[in-house]
């Protein structure tokens, strides 16, 4: 089952702090939802356990993540795989990031290929509660970064 | 002693099972016994890369953990399937072929702590493109199976009757339909999912395997030959099952895994399937895509059928179809009618889905050929402008023609399909519901009358042409009467639902003039019943029934010398009347079966030895040819397609009854299967080869608040070559009662000009039909 979603989130940081956060694993391990523990690889590569709960299928599941920055500094693709209970999961997402000094849109694409127990529940939920965690994660780094901002 | 056969004596079995009392697999829980949990993939279609036990090994409580490449190492990786053409994967080597298939198994000290481990087992999969559609591997883009020496998805061709006569016939024919018509994938979903529980003993070398078990000789058999171990050193008991329609046919991987792991822990381990593995895993049935094609004269007389079938077998050919018939009973297809020409053909191929293709009601592919031809002569009808009852009637086989050679094969038993389909038209007031219609459909209200004429074929099946692993399809039966008149009656049946510990007393009481309360029926014990091939395919009482009457039959011939010898006359002037021995021109010197059996161990005759048994292996001349006539009632709301069914009629002709109060509770038990199939029931893949009905959320089992209220009627037309002219029911309300709903359905919606469906006619199925045709 493929599924494919989108979003948007305007940052009141420069582009550049903006880019810089989304490619540190340290910076994007905890903006993933109901995330439980996380291990970060190296500046690009992190495992994380999340929480996920869409409909009768509960439990923690295990993902491998890769931020792959691309040359051009306004594209960043973010691969993620992994699951639990006889499901798999694998998210292709990448977002543009453009902007100035004081603001910054982050315009986001994932598509989603499901398998598994996982997958049966999709007709019914699983679409919005993959767009609940994906667009999650996009939104906070737009917390986080947003934080820093007030912060700083 | 009054008459036992046709008295709807209440079920001997039923006490237990109401009062919980019942012994199921789960139920059984033997010392240090260990519990076994597999590991599914996620993918349908994917090379494994590796394994890592390890994590797994480390939860406290694990005793192994086993894969396909160690039951490789121990030449048990493969099972073969039941007709020979195909073997299959216990656990995944290599390639996983379906979602869910079977990649390792987990044994350990308790469920939970095995179902935890199995978690943990780290399977590295790279996937490969799924194909899930039979018409997409038919093209063979993608080769499914690399073990197999012919590069090809396609599995086999099968046909029978006359291709060139049928083709000139139709090309010859005023009117023609065709249409393809699909009897989608489903699941019978039985309450008690599959288990086992392997117990060898390394004492004394013997393996006992608590099984559900639909056919537990067959089983033992197939566990020697994919274990080694002779068949002597098995022991296979089936206890209460709790409801099987074929899935519990199959030998599955996790019966093998737990046997391999018992043989080499020297410890019992059970298994026991989710409701998950049970649908995800387990013998489908249907799954066929049927171009089906009649010709007619104007009038209405056929001339011409002909069915091609494309089937999707999923990964492995697992169906327990015959050797010579692949397509199982297929031939059926003609149904009730007369057909100058007819010609069939069925061409399988394999797809990234379970195996099985053998379940719900009709393992044979009668359920489908049956759907097939009564929604064609419905859709002929419509083409004609004819009242698709007089069209039946038209063409229907008479009385006379009986026994009756079918173009494709069959030689039907017996049959009065008008006397049948004229008393259910009389019960449900046809008439008048066609006037009511009329009314309905001048204020544009959806009201729809479904009729199907069915003839099904049971009763495999004669030797000569019906086997499994080569065993021929006979079945048996042995009876001991004790000295006080009681007695012991087995046979190589096994129930899960059907009544047999009822209705085998009642056969061999009607038999030999003795209480069926005083006649203990024992199956499902291979140490203790002789060898039977099993209860499905509606096969127990047109084979292990005639095997029970034939065998009371040879206990009442010894009986007769053990009366003669008490009557102090000749055994020529003893005569069996009135459900005793009787002098004959002497009235009131008789003696009874009970008289007798004591005599039979306490002063017998001179000249014949001790005891009062016999055993009988039938082999039937010919199936039994059940036939009958439903007709549904339908209402459909046109705002949102929901169905109404507002009437069920189902009259059966199943031949000689030998419990009324059975077969009612079996034909009401089969309509509501019908009903679901028709309008809830299907696995669903996605293109990405998931499974979209892995739980009972997503798969409708229908409960007494959806299941129409049944109507039921009977004719009786016996078998001429059944020893008591019973044909077997369990089936016919599956096989002829989808059509009737769908028949009724389209009939609603046929003035809105909709010709087909394909089931399930889901609410949004119909709503989008109605929105299509008036859009």
């Amino acid at each position: 089952m493929n599924l494919q979603f989108s979003g948007n989130e305007v940052i009141s940081r420069s582009k550049t702090d903006v880019w810089n956060f989304v490619n540190d694993s340290n910076s994007v391990a905890p903006c993933l939802p109901d995330v439980i523990d996380y291990q970060i690889k190296d500046e690009h590569h992190f495992d994380a356990t999340v929480g996920v709960a869409v409909g009768p299928v509960r439990g923690k599941f295990k993902f491998k993540i890769e931020i792959d920055p691309q040359s051009d500094g306004e594209h960043v693709n973010l691969n993620i795989s992994g699951g639990a209970l006889g499901s798999v999961v694998d998210v292709a997402a990448d977002a543009d990031i453009t902007g100035d000094t004081t603001s910054t849109a982050l315009d986001w694409n994932a598509t989603a290929s499901v398998r598994g127990p996982v997958a049966t529940v999709g007709g019914r939920v699983l679409q919005t509660q993959a767009q609940r965690i994906i667009g999650a994660t996009f939104s906070n780094i737009k917390t986080q970064l947003s934080n820093r901002t007030t912060a700083s | 002693m009054t008459a036992t056969l046709g008295v709807p004596m209440k079920r001997k079995e039923d006490p237990r099972f109401i009062r919980g009392k019942g012994r199921y697999l789960d139920d059984i829980v033997l010392p240090n016994m260990l519990y076994l949990a597999l590991v599914h993939s996620p993918y349908p279609h994917a090379r494994i890369k590796s394994i890592d036990k390890s994590a797994a090994l480390a939860v406290t409580g694990v005793k192994a953990v086993i894969t396909g490449e160690d039951l490789n190492a121990a030449k048990l990786e493969w099972l073969p399937t039941f007709h020979g053409f195909d073997k299959q994967m216990v656990l995944a080597f290599g390639k996983v072929l379906y979602q869910y298939q079977e990649v390792a198994g987990v044994i350990a000290e308790t469920r939970e702590a095995a179902a935890d481990a199995a978690e943990l087992v780290e399977v590295e999969y790279e996937p490969l493109d799924p194909v899930v559609d039979p018409f997409e591997s038919m093209k063979d883009a993608v080769i499914l199976r690399d073990d197999r020496e012919e590069k090809t998805n396609h599995i086999y061709h099968w046909e029978v009757g006359k291709r060139d006569e049928t083709d000139a016939a139709l090309a010859a024919s005023p009117v023609r339909i065709k249409e393809r018509i699909v009897a989608p994938r489903c699941h019978p979903a039985p309450l008690e999912p599959c288990g086992a529980i392997a117990d060898m003993n390394t004492a004394t070398g013997r393996l006992t395997v608590y099984l559900t078990s639909q056919a537990p000789h067959v089983h033992r058999t197939a566990f020697s030959l994919v274990t080694g171990i002779p068949e002597d050193k098995i022991h296979i008991i089936s206890p209460d099952v709790g409801g099987g329609f074929g899935n519990k046919v199959p030998v599955y991987p996790g019966y093998v895994v737990a046997t391999v792991a018992s043989v080499i822990l020297g410890i019992p381990v059970k298994w026991v399937e989710s409701r998950t593995e049970n649908l995800t895993t387990t013998g489908f049935a249907r799954d066929y895509h049927m171009d089906v094609e009649l010709g007619a004269t104007t009038d209405g007389k056929l001339t011409a059928l002909k069915v091609s079938t494309v089937a999707d077998h999923g990964a492995f050919d697992a169906a327990a179809d015959p050797r010579k018939y692949p397509a199982g009973m297929f031939g059926i297809v003609t149904g009730s009618y007369v057909f100058p020409a007819a010609f069939a053909q069925v061409d399988a191929y394999f797809t990234n889905k379970p195996p099985g293709g053998i379940a719900y009601r009709c393992s044979f592919r009668v359920t489908e050929a049956a759907y097939a031809i009564e929604r064609a002569m419905d859709i002929l009808a419509s083409e004609l402008k004819m009242d698709p009852v007089e069209l039946r009637s038209l063409n229907f086989i008479k009385n006379e023609q009986f026994p009756f050679a079918t173009p494709l094969g069959f030689v039907y038993d017996s049959g009065d399909y008008e006397t049948t389909m004229r008393k259910a038209l009389s019960l449900i007031g046809y008439d008048d519901l066609r006037k009511e219609q009329a009314e309905k459909r001048q204020r544009g209200d959806l009201m729809g009358i479904g009729v199907s004429t069915f003839t099904e074929v049971v009763g495999a099946g004669p030797g000569k042409h019906f086997d499994i692993l080569g065993i021929k399809m006979f079945d048996s039966a042995e009876i001991r009467i004790h000295p006080t008149g009681a007695g012991i009656v087995r046979a190589g049946t096994r129930h899960q639902g059907q009544g047999h510990e009822t209705t085998w007393a009642q056969i061999v009481g009607e038999e030999l003039g003795l209480d069926p309360q005083d006649l203990l029926v024992e199956e499902g014990d291979t140490d203790t019943a002789p060898y039977g091939l099993g209860t499905y395919a509606s096969r127990s009482t047109p084979v292990a029934g005639a095997a029970l009457a034939l065998a009371a039959r040879r206990v009442r011939e010894k009986a007769r010398k053990i009366a003669a010898h008490l009557l102090e006359a000749s055994e020529d002037d003893v005569e069996w009347k009135d459900y005793k021995f009787s002098l004959k021109g002497v009235p009131g010197k008789a003696v009874t079966m009970k008289e007798v059996a004591f005599a039979a161990y306490t002063n017998p005759a001179p000249d014949s030895e001790p005891g009062l048994e016999a055993t009988y292996y039938y082999d039937p001349p010919n199936m039994t040819f059940p036939f009958g006539t439903y007709v549904a009632v339908v209402d459909i709301d046109r705002e949102t397609g929901a169905v109404d069914v507002r009437r069920f009629l189902a009259v059966d002709d199943c031949g000689t009854i030998i419990n009324p109060m059975i077969v009612e509770g079996q034909v009401h038990g089969g309509l509501t299967e019908g009903y679901a199939i028709a309008f809830m029931q299907e696995i669903k893949y996605d293109e990405a080869g998931n499974n979209l009905n892995t739980n009972f959320t997503e798969y409708l089992v229908p409960t007494a608040l959806e299941s129409p209220s049944w109507e039921t009627a009977r004719t009786v037309t016996p078998s001429p070559h059944h020893p008591l002219g019973a044909k077997g029911v369990g089936e016919s309300p599956n096989v002829g009662s989808p059509q009737a709903f769908v028949n009724a359905v389209m009939d609603a919606l046929s003035p809105l000009g909709v010709r087909h469906i394909d089931m399930p006619l889901t609410r949004e199925k119909v709503w989008q039909a109605i929105r299509g045709a008036t859009a």
